[in-house]
């Protein structure tokens, strides 16, 4: 009880600190609004700008989720693929890793050439960047399988597809999962800057990022700050979501979630 | 009277690539209903022997026959229970031990009563819907005999099932499945470190001399089943012990 009454007060606390030195700093070095806006101005300007920035966040949102389904579902098929056989992953692995060490904002260019400005290059960007987690680990989970497990499904005279689907798929869950997790990290900055370098207002609005550009080039900066803040609550709630899900599959079993008295 | 040998071992031996020779000229013959135990010193090659006769190991030479077959075929009338208890953390106890029966195209009724009926031999009927993480050491090894015998096998091997438990438990463990054997007669190759677990379970001792493994005595324990746990304590079962002790004595010598 007193820890969690610390555990609420002393980030608080800390938070009130940060503020005061942001004021402070303000007054001190008498810096305008729009080269730092106090925390007070953002909210305004977040209120203001509200159906603008509520749209963008639903932008970004769609963006955000369909590339990291996208990520979470061919790094998975990719991952069966590489861990199944040593030949695949001899041979394409390499590639892959080329892919992941090639720059988005050299991507960026081309998803535009080949797909046009806006969601699908968005898409394809947050894929990009959130799809190698996924497939490292996830392949990691297919190879690595208890040796012992195996000899009792060789026993059971357990078929391949047996295998892959009682031993194989489940053990490799929580090695998948940790690759969700960091996807689902990466899938909302993936938006953002995806959506930062190949997005577009068609259609009514564009998303957080290009609602950064149009911000910054309007120097409406309390705005700017205010993207950022809305970026931030985007964040959170993704990575609760994905933690939610990791929870739910794996607190019943895994050692990583087991309470043990 | 002339009974077929279940399980032959002819001339085997083990050699895991170019490294020494692990087994070298095991015989054995083993007719149905026999409980064997191996007993020698570390790296006597028995639980290799026991993984040849399963099959999830191949001999150098020699032959195994099982039921007029090789021991990858002959794998339907066999169930393995390895070292550690080797559940899978994700299945409930009675998933754990409903496995080999949907590996092997049980119909899901007859699966279920068959898990009922394996989890209450065993003690752990109130056990079904538990995480094998919640359990015991023990209870873990009773899933997993009570796994292995769900498919009702002609043969199971059992790799030290008991080598990890306390004295206590391991006491309770051994006449539990001399119970269980007396409802459900299996033929059994049993690897173990305790005399005493071998005499008390077994027909037949062999023990295994090392380096390499090779049968240095073989010892016919010749009390009648049912045992009762307090055959342990009978001067005939002292001397068979002290006498198997000797054996592995010599066999380590």
């Amino acid at each position: 009880m007193k820890n969690q009454i610390l555990s609420i007060v002393q980030p608080a606390l800390a938070g009130v600190a940060l503020l005061g030195l942001w004021y402070a700093a303000k007054a001190v070095f008498e810096l305008p609004s729009f080269i730092l806006p106090s925390p007070d101005e953002i909210l305004v300007a977040a209120w203001d700008e509200r159906s603008t920035l509520m749209a963008a966040a639903m932008v970004t949102m769609r963006g955000a989720i369909l590339g990291f389904l996208a990520a979470v579902g061919v790094g998975f098929l990719l991952a069966m693929a590489l861990g199944f056989s040593p030949r695949i992953k001899a041979s394409f692995y390499p590639y892959i890793l080329v892919l992941q060490m090639m720059p988005v904002t050299i991507l960026a260019p081309v998803f535009v050439l080949w797909l046009g400005q806006g969601l699908p290059s968005i898409v394809a960007i947050t894929f990009m960047i959130g799809f190698f987690p996924v497939v490292a680990n996830t392949t990691m989970g297919f190879i690595s399988v208890d040796r012992n497990l195996r000899e009792l499904l060789l026993m059971c005279k357990a078929t391949r597809a047996q295998e892959i689907r009682y031993l194989r798929i489940p053990g490799a869950m929580p090695y998948f999962l940790t690759g969700v997790k960091i996807a689902g990290t990466l899938a909302p900055i993936g938006a953002i800057v995806g959506d930062f370098l190949a997005g577009s207002a068609t259609g009514g609005v564009g998303g957080i990022g290009y609602m950064t550009i149009s911000y910054f080039s309007q120097l409406k900066t309390p705005a700017l700050f205010a993207t950022g803040m809305v970026a931030c609550v985007i964040g959170f709630g993704f990575v609760g979501s994905v933690n939610l899900l990791h929870w739910r599959l794996l607190h019943s079993w895994h050692d990583s979630m087991v309470k043990k008295e | 009277m002339c009974v077929l040998p279940l399980v032959t071992l002819e001339r085997v031996e083990k050699r895991f690539g170019a490294g020494p020779l692990v087994l070298d000229g095991i015989n054995l013959q083993v007719t149905r209903g026999e409980f064997v135990s191996f007993i020698g010193p570390s790296g006597c090659g028995k639980s290799t022997l026991l993984r040849l006769i399963a099959g999830l190991t191949n001999a150098t030479n020699g032959g195994i026959v099982i039921d007029g077959m090789t021991p990858e075929n002959a794998r339907e009338l066999m169930f393995f229970v390895f070292q550690d208890a080797n559940l899978m953390p994700w299945r409930r106890v009675a998933e754990n031990v409903e496995l080999p029966l949907i590996l092997r195209g049980d119909p899901s009724a007859r699966r279920r009563e068959r898990v009922q009926h394996m989890l209450e031999i065993v003690g752990l009927g109130a056990a079904a819907d538990k995480f094998p993480w919640q359990l015991s050491g023990g209870m873990r090894m009773r899933v997993s005999i009570a796994r292995a015998l769900s498919v009702a096998p002609e043969i199971l091997l059992l790799d030290e099932p008991f080598g990890a438990l306390d004295e206590m438990t391991r006491d309770k463990l051994n006449e539990d499945l001399l119970a269980i054997r007396a409802r459900d007669p299996f033929t059994g190759f049993f690897v173990t470190h305790s005399v005493t677990e071998a005499v008390y379970l077994s027909t037949r001792i062999v023990v295994l001399s090392a380096n390499p493994g090779r049968v240095s005595a073989v010892i016919d324990v010749p009390f009648a089943y049912p045992r009762p746990p307090e055959l342990r304590e009978t001067p005939g079962f002292l001397q068979l012990l002290a006498h198997t002790a000797r054996a592995l004595r010599t066999a380590r010598n």
